[in-house]
């Protein structure tokens, strides 16, 4: 009967500890975007190259820009990849996330993903701050970093994605289906005319 | 004896909390699928995953490569791999490396990592690239619907 009673208990435990770490909504000021399996996240972890974390090729300061980066998150252990920072012009984490690298930061944001299509959710962070520091940033780093990296392309009307040198040229060379110029002006000629 | 062994697991469980934690691998793999823009097909912002891989999608696949979102590979049995480096890659993170792949079909020799439910990938070699092969275009036309800019739909 003992050993019942124990079981039990034991098995209450664990269900109970499993609930509270697959849900860190509570406290969370993060916009929704109704995606799937969506949910508002904000907590705690360390900054990491996620290379690093995985294989020990580390690089100096995270790599730099260079490399894609995650959350160890301090509540259980779990490396959370970060997809998206909370800009709408498909724009990563990675200069957002840099300033603290391997450091511990406060983040706010959605964790997504269907669990028919991954077994563990991923990351878009909106809010971060070091751990300890009163104000949250907004993470809108990317724009601003691309738009000081190239600042010839002010003058040019439009979204960064439309005068982008590296995108520019690979739509140039196999045009907006990926599959040449022909089936372009094919595809227009159906859909749009 | 028994019952304090229990109460001892009991107090571990309870202070280790729920945790993947260990990471699988490293493992050599032969892997063969579409290169992808994660963000969208995870996250379904584009609509669903049908419709956010192939012709439909590669230019968006390009600019969110572009924009540092992390580039997968979509397996043939539905495992998508996060790749944390590529082959002679350039930085991965400002994705100019991958551009290049976008929506292709490739066979890449790598090595696996599982942590925490994901799975990772640092490609090793490309050995077979058969090019955009999903031609997704032909039943949802493209996605986002702003793919091709106005000046080019309308000349």
């Amino acid at each position: 009967m003992m050993r019942i009673q124990l079981s039990a208990l034991a098995a209450a435990v664990i269900l109970s500890t499993t609930a509270y770490a697959g849900s860190f909504s509570e406290g969370s000021n993060a916009k929704e975007w109704g995606l799937f399996g969506e949910e508002t996240a904000t907590f705690s972890g360390k900054v990491v190259d996620i290379l690093c974390e995985l294989s020990g090729d580390c690089a100096d300061n995270c790599g730099d820009g260079t490399r894609q980066l995650g959350i160890v998150r301090a509540a259980d252990n779990v490396l959370v990849p970060v997809l998206k920072n909370r800009q709408s012009s498909f724009n990563g984490a990675v200069a957002d996330l840099l300033p603290y690298c391997n450091k511990m930061v406060d983040v706010d944001g959605l964790l997504v993903g269907d669990e028919e299509q991954t077994a563990a959710k991923l990351y878009m962070v909106q809010f971060i701050r070091e751990t300890g520091a009163a104000e949250w940033s907004k993470t809108t780093l990317w724009t601003k970093k691309w738009n000081a990296d190239n600042p010839e392309k002010k003058a040019i009307k439009g979204p960064w994605f439309r005068k982008d040198d590296r995108v520019v040229r690979q739509i140039e060379k196999d045009g907006y289906l990926g599959l040449g110029k022909e089936a372009d002006e094919k595809f227009i000629a159906e859909w749009y005319n | 004896m028994k019952i304090r062994l229990t109460f001892a697991a009991l107090a571990f469980a309870t202070l280790a909390g729920p945790s993947f934690a260990a990471t699988e691998g490293p493992s050599t793999v032969k892997i063969t699928g579409e290169v992808i823009d994660t963000w969208c097909y995870f996250s379904g912002v584009m609509g669903g995953p049908d419709a956010v891989v192939g012709s439909a999608h590669h230019t968006c696949a390009v600019w969110c490569a572009a924009g540092g979102i992390p580039v997968g590979v979509l397996a043939d049995d539905g495992t998508v791999y996060m790749v944390m480096k590529l082959e002679g890659a350039a930085p991965l993170a400002d994705g100019d490396a991958l551009l290049e792949i976008q929506s292709d079909r490739i066979t890449a020799n790598g090595v696996h990592y599982l942590r925490d439910g994901i799975n990772y990938l640092i490609v090793e070699e490309v050995v077979d690239n058969e090019g955009i092969v999903n031609l997704t275009h032909e039943d949802f036309g493209v996605v986002p619907p702003f793919t091709f800019p106005k000046s080019v739909r309308e000349p």
